[in-house]
């Protein structure tokens, strides 16, 4: 089975070099999406061996996710493993993903992060309440909806096909797991947070509680 | 408004359907202004008692049908827009593959 590794990418010049050495030992092709950075992030992702890929301007993590899945897929790829780019994922964590592929048993893989693992309260809370509301309305728990570290196949991500360009991403493809019946396992994953104020906000979570109800009405 | 719609039609970004479209509309508003008695009917066929009334009613149906339009239309113009840049983007992936 070919894994590829997929890292959507957006103003991540700080944090990306590190995340691209470390993936650099695992051997594993790696794909990254510059999703319109306006900072260094395309330059410095261009001085590693990895396939970049540039969004001209940002269109969000979704988007930029189907980007870096679809070039994986035509060079080739399987699998692909779903990473941030600022750090938070550990490398360590990857092997995980790898061997619950490689059963073959699992058409997704949900990296999931708790309280021991790293993961701030309020996070972990507001994350917890989630999972239990798409348990409700989806018959589906996941136990962290909103973790961007997961592997899918190339089937399951033709299957999913999602149509949310932001952070409803995550969720999306947890409610349409459920819905399409897709076998699914979760492993802890350890997260690091270096910025309180990147990634999911509070307008973001209140929007994606919005298309959780409008997926339960129209899809 | 006429002003900028006639204007908007001189540049080039309306055309002459759509100018007309809006004259008339604007001529019809300045109308029911200057003499909102003519809606007394029309209000009674509705079973709106006041003209006012009547005036806010279709207010709101104009513009909630604007609104829906408008968002229909930005929802396919973001559609394309994604579909194009992602396609940019995977543009040299499918070279490297060829």
């Amino acid at each position: 089975m070919k894994i590829f590794i997929v890292v959507p990418a957006f103003n991540e010049a700080k944090r990306i070099g590190g995340v691209l050495s470390g993936l650099e030992k695992t051997k594993l092709p790696v794909v990254v999406i510059d999703d319109g950075s306006s900072d260094r992030t395309f330059e410095i992702v261009k001085k590693y061996k990895v396939t970049v890929l540039r969004h001209k301007i940002n269109l969000g993590k979704g988007a930029a996710m189907k980007t870096g899945a679809e070039a994986a897929f035509s060079m080739g790829a399987d699998a692909v493993i779903f990473m941030d780019s600022d750090g938070q994922h550990k490398i360590e964590d990857l092997p995980q993903f790898v061997k619950a592929l490689k059963t073959g048993k699992y058409e997704i893989v949900f990296g999931s992060r708790n309280l021991g693992l790293g993961m701030p309260l309020e996070r972990y809370i507001g994350n917890k309440l989630a999972s239990v509301l798409v348990n409700l309305l989806f018959g589906i728990y996941v136990s962290d909806l909103i973790s961007g570290y997961r592997a899918l196949t190339r089937k399951a991500v033709e299957k999913i096909n999602w149509e949310s360009t932001g952070y409803g991403v995550e969720t999306e493809m947890v409610v349409k797991c459920a819905r399409l019946g897709l076998k699914h396992c979760e492993v802890p994953v350890a997260t690091v947070y270096y910025d309180k104020f990147k990634g999911v906000s509070i307008i973001d979570a209140i929007g994606i509680l919005f298309d959780v109800f409008r997926w339960r009405i129209t899809k | 408004m006429i002003y900028f719609a006639v204007i908007h039609y001189k540049k080039g970004q309306l055309n002459g359907v759509e100018v007309l479209s809006w004259i008339i509309i604007w001529v019809t508003a300045i109308f029911i202004v200057a003499f909102p008695e003519i809606l007394r009917t029309y209000a009674k066929t509705f079973f709106v008692t006041r003209v006012f009334d009547l005036m806010v009613l279709g207010g709101f149906i104009l513009v909630i049908s604007l609104v829906s339009a408008a968002y229909l239309k930005s929802k396919r113009n973001e559609k394309k827009l994604e579909e194009l840049i992602r396609k940019i983007a995977l543009k040299d992936v499918n070279k490297r593959n060829k």
